[in-house]
């Protein structure tokens, strides 16, 4: 399948997600209650996305065979996609300085630096000191492996 | 108009002891801090330093929070501009044109720009205020919630309407924000929309959500970068420059003042404020532009009617607070506590009977905001020097800051998960042309839209000529129509008279 196609597909793809979300949250808020007050924006809003996704659709179809901007690469966004989903994850258990600090010093890696003092160095000052910083400005605990929360 | 012994009585209290104006200087610092630093709202500044203001007398109190406030009105600027992250929602405007000047090597004279279109627009909408303080608020008191949820309608159709030749999509990103912005406890005391989650019984964290959409999703584009500005000639930091961007601000005194009349004026409705403030500044401007397509691609006056919008705001939303005691956000809210931390009640009776206090808070911020050009003309090199950064330190340390914020806005991990979940849903809009301006917008004034048109029903009773009788929705709704069909009304008419010619 050519990039064309793809990017085709997956922009059809996105707007029906959108169209589908909508229709399960209108569902879900009829079902919690039909009341005026509850669905006075969200039923018509609802109605004019969903009018609206099936104009795009077919609006889409119909120039499915024009030119399209060339949008970059999804290969390179997605390794910092998982490396940032990863790094959230882990907040609960690694805490906001430990969890940061090798957040930081995964992705360095990745990005080609090699120079570890560099990469640790820089990534323990600046996950400890925002972590402190943080910390003492918040009014709330933080979850911290090393750190006083 | 001017009560001429209540200004000498405002003078007097200002100025009669210089260590009043000692805590400016420090209030703007910590403003510009907040601002700039993603996730730290200026309400958060205020709020964390509004105890100290107990040991302090009134008027300093006002003094040290109003400076808070203008600091960090032109600090939420600096992220926006240097890394595509407004740091407060009524900078979102300034990334739109400011972040696309950096990238092309412009940072100092955006920078530049904001400090000068700020600066100078705090000065002017201060200056209204004096003379128009009463008037101001008496047309607030016209805004009810029916006019409120045209401006928002408005708000975002308006921004729809930037997405070029996507307009459809822009407006299906819009309304659908406006939707996950009514996510959670209802009016009608029903949950919509959670899959059962604690966290989301209070709705979407509006801020996180914004943070995720604009920054983190940006940077998950910029990963093959090596530069914020690929050209190393331009990552120079050049206070000439950025003197030079201060002092263009001049050149467009039509951009400054329709900026600072339209946040002065929008600025003052509570709840919207500045977040609608910034971007209707933002589409008058462009439509007025000779080049409206160079706009989102680095055009100077976008960042000036954005930055004149939000900064004069503050003078909007300072003359709700003083004339009804209405807080029209979370930072004039905070301003609140310290009138009734100090025994004061805002509305027509301080204003009636406390004249000079008013005044005094007017001239104070004719002062902060010399002393905001001086500090931020110090500050801004320093800042400025991000573009220097290369893109593999600068994206993960954005992305962890970016994390942190959102955590000290929600005090749970909701904060961070909210990030991520629309940082992917950011980068897919942009990937495929769903304006994410618009989406975040509707988060943000969805459940105020829900709220409003609620109120509307049960104050018209469900009956339409209720509208009729409100003038002000009817001059909303013709500006809304001309805002959308004007132009090609004009371009109908201009043709057909070119016909008849």
């Amino acid at each position: 399948m050519d990039a064309k196609k793809t990017h085709f597909l997956a922009d059809l793809f996105v707007t029906f997600t959108i169209a589908g979300i909508v229709t399960w949250y209108l569902v879900d808020a009829y079902k919690a209650s039909s009341h005026i007050i509850n669905l006075i924006l969200v039923l018509p809003l609802s109605l004019m996305v969903l009018a609206l996704c099936i104009v795009e659709i077919i609006k889409q179809i119909k120039n499915k065979d024009e030119p399209i901007e060339k949008p970059e690469p999804v290969i390179t966004a997605v390794p910092v996609i998982c490396l940032f989903t990863l790094y959230i994850a882990s907040l609960a258990w690694l805490g906001f300085d430990v969890g940061t600090s090798l957040f930081i010093a995964a992705f360095l890696w990745l990005h080609g630096e090699r120079r570890i003092i560099w990469v640790l160095g820089y990534a323990i000052v600046f996950g400890f000191l925002v972590a402190l910083f943080f910390s003492a400005m918040l009014p709330y605990q933080m979850p911290m492996l090393v750190l006083p929360g | 108009m001017l009560d001429f012994i209540a200004l000498q009585a405002g003078f007097d209290l200002l100025f009669a002891d210089a260590s009043t104006w000692l805590i400016v200087i420090p209030g703007i610092l910590i403003g510009l801090l907040f601002g700039a630093v993603p996730g730290l709202q200026i309400s958060m500044a205020m709020a964390i330093f509004l105890p100290m203001t107990l040991y302090m007398d009134f008027m300093q109190a006002m003094l040290f929070l109003t400076a808070i406030f203008t600091g960090g009105s032109f600090g939420g600027g600096i992220p926006a501009i240097l890394m595509n992250i407004p740091g407060t929602s009524s900078s979102i405007a300034t990334a739109f044109d400011g972040y696309p000047m950096a990238r092309k090597g412009q940072h100092n004279l955006a920078l530049g720009i904001a400090l000068g279109a700020s600066t100078l627009s705090v000065i002017f909408g201060y200056f209204i205020l004096l003379f128009l303080v009463k008037p101001i608020s008496e047309l607030v008191l016209k805004m009810g919630p029916a006019e409120m949820s045209i401006i928002v309608i408005w708000g975002i159709i308006l921004i729809a309407s930037l997405s070029g030749q996507h307009v459809m999509k822009g407006m299906i990103a819009g309304f659908f924000g406006l939707l996950l912005g009514t996510v959670g406890y209802g009016e009608a005391g029903v949950t919509r929309g959670t899959f059962g989650i604690t966290y989301l019984l209070d709705g979407i964290p509006a801020i996180p959500a914004m943070m995720g959409m604009f920054a983190a999703s940006e940077l998950f584009r910029l990963v093959d970068t090596r530069y914020l500005v690929d050209d190393s000639a331009a990552r120079k930091v050049s206070i000439s420059k950025i003197f030079s961007g201060f002092k263009s601000v001049i050149r467009y005194p039509w951009v400054m003042l329709r900026g600072s009349l339209i946040g002065l004026l929008v600025g003052a409705v509570p709840g919207v404020g500045s977040s609608i403030a910034n971007l209707l500044s933002y589409i008058q401007t462009k439509r007025n532009d000779p080049d409206p397509d160079s706009f989102g691609k680095g055009n100077p006056t976008g960042v000036m009617a954005s930055e004149a919008a939000n900064s004069s705001s503050e003078a909007g939303s300072m003359a709700t607070l003083l004339a009804l005691g209405i807080p029209g956000g979370g930072a004039t809210a905070v301003m609140l506590a310290a009138f009734s931390m100090h025994n004061i009640t805002g509305g027509p009776q301080f204003i009636r009977e406390q004249t000079d206090i008013v005044y005094a808070i007017i001239f104070a911020n004719f002062g902060q905001a010399f002393l905001l050009i001086i500090l931020g003309l110090m500050f801004i090199p320093v800042l400025a020097n991000v573009v220097k950064v290369p893109m593999h330190y600068l994206i993960p340390s954005v992305l962890a800051l970016a994390t942190f914020g959102s955590f000290g806005l929600t005090g749970n991990l909701s904060g961070p998960i909210t990030v991520l979940i629309f940082a992917l849903i950011g980068w897919v809009f942009k990937r495929y042309n769903f304006s994410v301006a618009a989406a975040v917008i509707g988060i943000l004034l969805g459940s105020m839209a829900e709220e409003s048109l609620i109120y509307s029903y049960q104050i018209s009773g469900g009956q339409w000529s209720y509208l009729l009788e409100r003038p002000f929705a009817i001059l909303m709704l013709i500006m809304l129509m001309f805002s959308l069909f004007g132009g090609h009304l004009v371009t109908l008419l201009t043709n057909k008279v070119k016909t008849n010619v």
